[in-house]
């Protein structure tokens, strides 16, 4: 991005400083940055905790494993939202918004349909398993909707993005909130990659 | 000097003196000292838990207390202690310090910082809430399941546990964020990674440690909570549930967590004592290694908590080397301040009373902590008196008594006026007093074989001597904290005026005056060495000026190895959005201990909007 106010500074410091300093923005890149780690730490600890329960239970996801046929599909819709807001950001690092607008608003309804796809496996899921069943029900549900709900948090980052007027240089809040709404959305796919791998693949192949 | 570039730093940077300004201060040094009040506070009212379950234990058959209060109280004291004040007041001090050491103007993201505080004193509202209703917890600050199910324990007191914890694990981390982003993106042009304060080196790995450990508890949380009020299974062994998930997860942070209140001690500790060893500390490097080693090996130790559950010999062996290694990274340390102050002259203040205290108490902690290390000690041991004194030794020991130590040391520098030698030496003589005859004595109650936990115990086990002894000792160490108390509001009317460095001490927050003025230094310090004010070099020589940056709320984005100023970065004003968020967020998770879901929907809707609009950027041309 490019300087915003210019600033003058010394030249005696002693440690080579540059004479012009742009106004930092990124602070909230870093901040979102591990705001991700902790958030996928708590992940982490679900699928450890899921491994956990596992090998006990009567009626493990082996005996009867979820079925594909909605989460695919949402896969895919995510993967491509992904590179969609990618490629999104880069236009915007190029101030080409209008195109980072489209890839936003793009990227909002790839969003809203994998809610939609997620009711149908909800409903689905829920007329042979309750989270109130066994162990397997309530992590089952417990990680899936953590899941939806950040993946809302992400929706609701990339909406607050979209009515914002423009993306230029922010001068007061350190962020660049379309830069770092993409981050977050990245985050929520990658973690859907894992729950598809391990909650509905994996118990299907050794099925 | 000018007077006339001070006042328009001051303009820019002080918080009004209005209900607005006080409710909506961004200003580190204003919550640093909130902190640290609200979490000792916090210290007192557990503390005096304390004494009510001595009385209670005082003589055999006590009648204090019924069984079940005494479960509430131990649990309640526990609990204060360990989560609201041991790292909140850590907390405290990093808020108050951070910036003043790295010389910025203010932490990373102040208004987080705000935000933070306000959630962790809400939590600990929420906490109390239970308590005034006579539902207290009851399960121990390690609260293990199955007991904490509904079943067990039906009464709100465990909603208001897991709620409150939930709402503190958001502030905490919020927290860490704020330190690392400060420490890796805002230190003084020239202060490179090997020139950090070793304060720095300890706050990084405590706050990366809890990026990583927090999680799990908030995650044990909801799952227990899930099980309590909505049915789950997760810890229902009837229905493939393991009651032993709760302690994989609790513990895979409770250990970490020890690290947590601990590490940033260390290097408090780091700090003070060179100082009053009148020369740098020994063995720079190795501290620096020691601390960010014990922050990574602490995640492999939690199942030692876990020995008597019957794990494979396998991880047995595994936890029980692990726990061993990690003693080593604290030896490093210790032998560091011993060569310190052995090749150093050291000047017996109050604070250095306090530091030397904590070394002591430290090896004695560590000590029983390694013989328990060894399995089977540890089975013989287990959930007696003698783990109980040991959590006090090393909690207090490295936790408190750095913490008195740092009040005496950067007291002054918050408030301006020295704290009475005399007085804090005599509070210092009777805490050490006070804290051995109770715990010292806990060691040998503990072999005798005394359970921890239980609310009373007949004549005639051979305890009743000893836990008199205890309680005459609780009461002695409550004096002695009560004595700096008094010291400290005595002081701060008549104590000699501190001055800008009352200790000839080398890191940069002694450079400015105190209490610091509002924006720091007037000129943004450079650094050329690890002991700033001990070299040669002026740090806020600045001829033409071009460090002042009066331009707006603003101070240096430097890089994060060689601390290049690569940008400058603006700082919000006051404002009471982080508040009403904290508010929005605070509504949510106590909702949820009663299963309001509409509320806690309220809730949520208030923090998103909130936040929204808090986060709303302004645009070059708009306003400065």
């Amino acid at each position: 991005m490019s300087a915003t106010a210019m600033l003058q500074t010394g030249r005696d410091c002693p440690h080579a400083a540059p004479t012009v300093l742009e106004l930092d923005e990124r602070r909230g890149t870093f901040g979102m940055a591990l705001l991700i780690t902790a958030e996928s730490m708590l992940f982490v600890v679900l699928f450890a905790a899921y491994y956990y329960l596992g090998p006990q239970t009567d009626r493990w996801a082996i005996e009867e494993p979820p079925r594909l046929h909605y989460v695919i599909p949402m896969l895919v819709i995510l993967v491509v939202s992904s590179l969609v807001i990618y490629w999104g950001d880069e236009k915007v690092k190029k101030e080409a918004f209008g195109a980072g607008k489209l890839a936003l608003i793009v990227t909002i309804l790839l969003g809203c349909a994998f809610l939609a796809l997620s009711y149908f496996d909800y409903t689905e899921h829920l007329r042979t398993l309750l989270p109130q069943s066994d162990s397997y029900g309530s992590i089952f549900y417990t990680i899936v909707s953590l899941h939806v709900a950040h993946l809302t948090a992400g929706l609701l980052m990339l909406l607050w993005t979209l009515f914002q007027p423009r993306w230029g240089p922010a001068q007061f809040t350190p962020h660049k909130p379309y830069h770092n709404a993409a981050m977050y959305w990245h985050f929520v796919d990658t973690v859907w990659v894992f729950v598809v791998a391990i909650l509905y693949v994996y118990p299907n192949i050794v099925h | 000097m000018s007077t006339a570039v001070e006042q328009r730093l001051t303009s820019l940077w002080e918080t009004p003196k209005t209900l607005r300004g006080f409710l909506g201060t961004v200003d580190h040094k204003e919550l640093g000292r909130r902190y640290i009040v609200t979490a000792f506070i916090l210290l007192i009212i557990g503390g005096l838990e304390a004494l009510v379950i001595r009385l209670q234990l005082a003589g055999p058959n006590g009648t204090l207390l019924t069984p079940e209060e005494y479960n509430q109280i131990f649990t309640m004291h526990g609990t204060t202690m360990i989560y609201w004040y041991a790292g909140p007041i850590l907390s405290g001090f990093a808020i108050f310090l951070i910036p003043l050491m790295s010389g910025a103007r203010d932490l990373a993201f102040p208004r987080l910082n705000a935000f933070t505080y306000w959630t962790f004193l809400f939590s600990a509202v929420i906490l109390y809430v239970g308590p005034i209703l006579g539902e207290a917890p009851h399960a121990g600050w390690f609260a293990y399941a199955p007991y904490t199910n509904a079943q067990y324990s039906p009464a709100h007191g465990m909603d208001f546990f897991n709620c409150a914890l939930l709402l503190l694990t958001v502030s905490t981390i919020g927290a860490a964020i704020n330190f690392i982003v400060s420490i890796l993106r805002h230190r003084a042009p020239g202060m490179t990674i090997g020139r950090m304060p070793l304060f720095f080196y300890s706050t990084l790995t405590a706050s990366f440690v809890v990026l990583f450990s927090l999680p799990s508890l908030t995650a044990a949380n909801l799952m227990i909570e899930l099980d309590r009020r909505w049915g789950f299974r997760f810890f229902d062994v009837a229905h493939g549930g393991k009651a032993l998930l709760w302690q994989q997860v609790f513990w895979f942070f409770g250990h970490p967590w020890v690290y947590i209140i601990f590490l940033p001690a260390t290097g408090m500790v780091s700090m003070m004592l060179p100082v009053f060893s009148r020369r740098p500390i020994v063995g720079y490097t190795w501290v620096a290694a020691a601390t960010v080693l014990t922050g990574l090996t602490g995640f492999g130790v939690w199942a030692h908590h876990m020995f008597a559950t019957g794990m494979g010999q396998m991880s047995m062996s595994f936890f029980g080397a692990a726990s061993m290694t990690i003693s080593i990274f604290t030896i490093i340390q210790v032998f560091a301040w011993v060569a310190t102050m052995w090749r150093g002259r050291p000047v017996m203040t109050t604070a250095m009373y306090f530091v030397v205290a904590f070394l002591a108490l430290l090896i004695i902690g560590g000590l029983d902590g390694v013989v328990t290390a060894v399995i089977p000690v540890d089975w013989q041991l287990n959930d007696t008196y003698w783990v109980v004194s040991h959590i006090h030794y090393v909690v207090m020991g490295a936790n408190t008594f750095p913490v008195f130590a740092a009040i005496y040391y950067w007291g002054p520098k918050m408030t301006g006026r020295l704290m009475n030698e005399k007085l804090g030496k005599w509070s210092f003589w009777v805490i050490i007093l006070g804290f051995n005859l109770a715990f010292m004595t806990m060691h040998a109650v503990g072999i005798e074989g005394m359970p921890r936990r239980i609310y009373t115990y007949p004549e005639g086990m051979g305890w009743s001597g000893m836990n008199l002894a205890i309680t005459i000792g609780a009461f002695i160490l409550a004096a002695g904290i009560l004595l700096t108390i008094i010291n400290f509001f005595w002081s701060l009317k008549h104590g000699a005026p501190a001055g800008k460095n009352p200790w000839n001490a080398d890191s940069l927050e002694w450079s400015t005056d105190s209490p610091p003025p509002p924006y720091g230094s007037v000129h943004l310090p450079t650094v050329t060495s690890r002991h700033p004010l001990w070299d040669e070099h002026d740090e806020e020589e600045d001829p033409d000026g071009s460090r002042i940056l009066d331009q707006g709320r603003l101070t240096f984005s430097t890089t994060w190895l060689d601390a290049v100023p690569f940008a400058v970065a603006r700082m919000p004003d006051t404002t009471i959005k982080p508040l009403f968020a904290a508010l929005g967020v605070a509504l949510a998770f106590g909702a949820l201990a009663y299963q309001l879901l509409w509320v806690l929907l309220g809730g949520a809707v208030v923090t998103i909007v909130v936040t929204a609009i808090w986060l709303w950027p302004t645009w070059q041309g708009k306003d400065v």
